[in-house]
């Protein structure tokens, strides 16, 4: 009798959870930003020449980092022929790590940010733009002590810019996507001191309190960063 | 009939875990953007932006292949790279700050009150207008510099209190920076409007003269 009964309550609840289920996925699908565009025909070519240039991109960093390799060879090979060449590569091999032009690898911090999918909802007309916080999390792991930072790879050099074009941040010429990484290498309890400060970052952790924004901010005992693999351009500016 | 109001109620409450089940997860899920949300006017822009960094990176390849093939010449001729080792160290020398150097460039004057934030986001929009050099008064802004907020309204660059009015230094291609900044909606006419009772003036600069990065 009893089991009769729960068959028969199984048998509604069953497909009225599973229908629950459904409005509700349903529901959040329509209500998704930019499934209510419509007529922007332009969209999937222009989508297509992007991933074109990001692969055309992806492989002239390779050809770069093949040719600085190549140099980095001759130069060693030129060392052990001239001795003045030997010093000078001491001094190249200090200004390519203080520059960013070598991985650096150690303990680090890392924070992840990203909009919460309510805080997206919330704004489907206009994708946040988190340029200005990526900027000021690494402000204050250079504050802390880093010694090297990246944003999803992208290592932050003295030439190194962070925008955005509507929703999308381009670092260094590069788009990198959401959710963003934000990889301080070097000491990890003064980097987190800065980070973790309740004046550091306020606006942030504002947001993050109200569930605008997804922050995590992380300790990690070992980490490497690539080095910088964009151009150095030197043209304007002359040594004294 | 105690069974059918038994099971209406099992339905409906089924009904509304259902809903709260999706809702708690969609809530709790980040929202990754892709690149199918931008506007037909951002992707254009990102394809500009791409193109023009591909344009310097196979002009950064060709510069440097050259530089291979002479350095190839001079190990095989037993010279040694030294003519190479010398252009590398004054080029990561201006990169990393490290030297005193001249050029070309704008400088941009700010009087009344101003932030870190706002000195960050400036120095942030040298450098994406192609910057290769900048100070702040007499502190040079290196790979690692940073900004924070003062006492009395002075602004901190690297830990050293640099008092106001500021003077943003940048060396560069000057029309491109000038343009850069000053253009409708640029970074300069949007501290204006923020700023008011501060003034901001840019000028193109034939000569700057910079200061190198303060020893770390």
């Amino acid at each position: 009798m009893r089991s009769v009964a729960l068959q028969k309550g199984l048998a509604i609840a069953v497909p009225a959870l599973v229908f629950g289920f459904l409005v509700a996925a349903q529901w959040a699908t329509l209500a998704a930003p930019g499934s209510r565009d419509v007529g922007i025909r332009y969209i999937d070519p222009l989508t297509a020449s992007l991933g074109r240039l990001q692969d055309e991109q992806t492989s002239l960093k390779a050809q770069l980092a093949d040719v600085r390799a190549k140099l980095d060879q001759l130069q060693r090979a030129g060392a052990a022929q001239n001795g003045t060449v030997r010093d000078l590569s001491a001094q190249l091999d200090d200004l390519k790590r203080r520059a960013g032009l070598t991985d650096a690898s150690g303990e680090g911090v890392v924070v992840t940010l990203d909009a919460t999918r309510a805080a997206a909802d919330l704004t489907q007309d206009r994708l946040p733009c988190f340029a200005p916080d990526l900027t000021d999390i690494v402000n204050a792991a250079w504050r802390g002590g880093a010694r090297a930072v990246a944003i999803d790879g992208e290592r932050i050099v003295a030439s190194s810019s962070v925008y955005c074009v509507g929703g999308t941040i381009v670092v260094n010429g590069s788009i990198v996507s959401a959710p963003f990484t934000v990889t301080a290498v070097g000491p990890t309890s003064s980097i987190l001191a800065v980070v973790d400060d309740p004046s550091q970052l306020s606006d942030l952790k504002r947001r993050r309190d109200q569930q605008v924004v997804d922050l995590r901010i992380a300790s990690v005992p070992a980490v490497t960063l690539p080095a910088y693999g964009g151009p150095v351009v030197v043209r304007s500016a002359t040594p004294q | 009939m105690r069974s059918r109001v038994g099971g209406a109620a099992v339905a409906a409450v089924a009904l509304l875990l259902g809903v709260l089940v999706v809702s708690q997860f969609r809530s709790r899920d980040v929202y990754s953007r892709s690149l199918e949300q931008e506007t037909p006017e951002s992707l254009t822009t990102l394809i500009a932006d791409l193109n023009d960094r591909n344009r310097q990176l196979r002009e950064e390849i060709f510069d440097l292949q050259l530089r291979v093939d002479r350095a190839q010449s001079q190990v095989s001729g037993g010279q040694g790279t030294l003519e190479e080792s010398q252009r590398q160290l004054e080029q990561l020398e201006v990169f990393s700050a490290q030297s005193r150097v001249t050029g070309p460039g704008i400088s941009i004057r700010v009087d009344g009150p101003f932030d870190d934030h706002a000195l960050s986001d400036l120095v942030n929009e040298l450098r994406n207008a192609g910057a290769e050099a900048i100070a702040v008064n007499d502190a040079r802004v290196g790979p690692r510099s940073w900004f924070a907020a003062g006492a009395n309204g002075d602004l901190v660059v690297d830990g050293t209190g640099v008092r106001g009015p500021w003077t943003v230094r940048s060396i560069g291609a000057s029309d491109v920076l000038y343009v850069a900044m000053t253009r409708t909606g640029g970074i300069v006419g949007q501290f204006q409007l923020i700023y008011q009772r501060t003034r901001f003036t840019v000028t193109r600069e034939n000569a700057l003269d910079l200061p190198p990065l303060a020893a770390q």
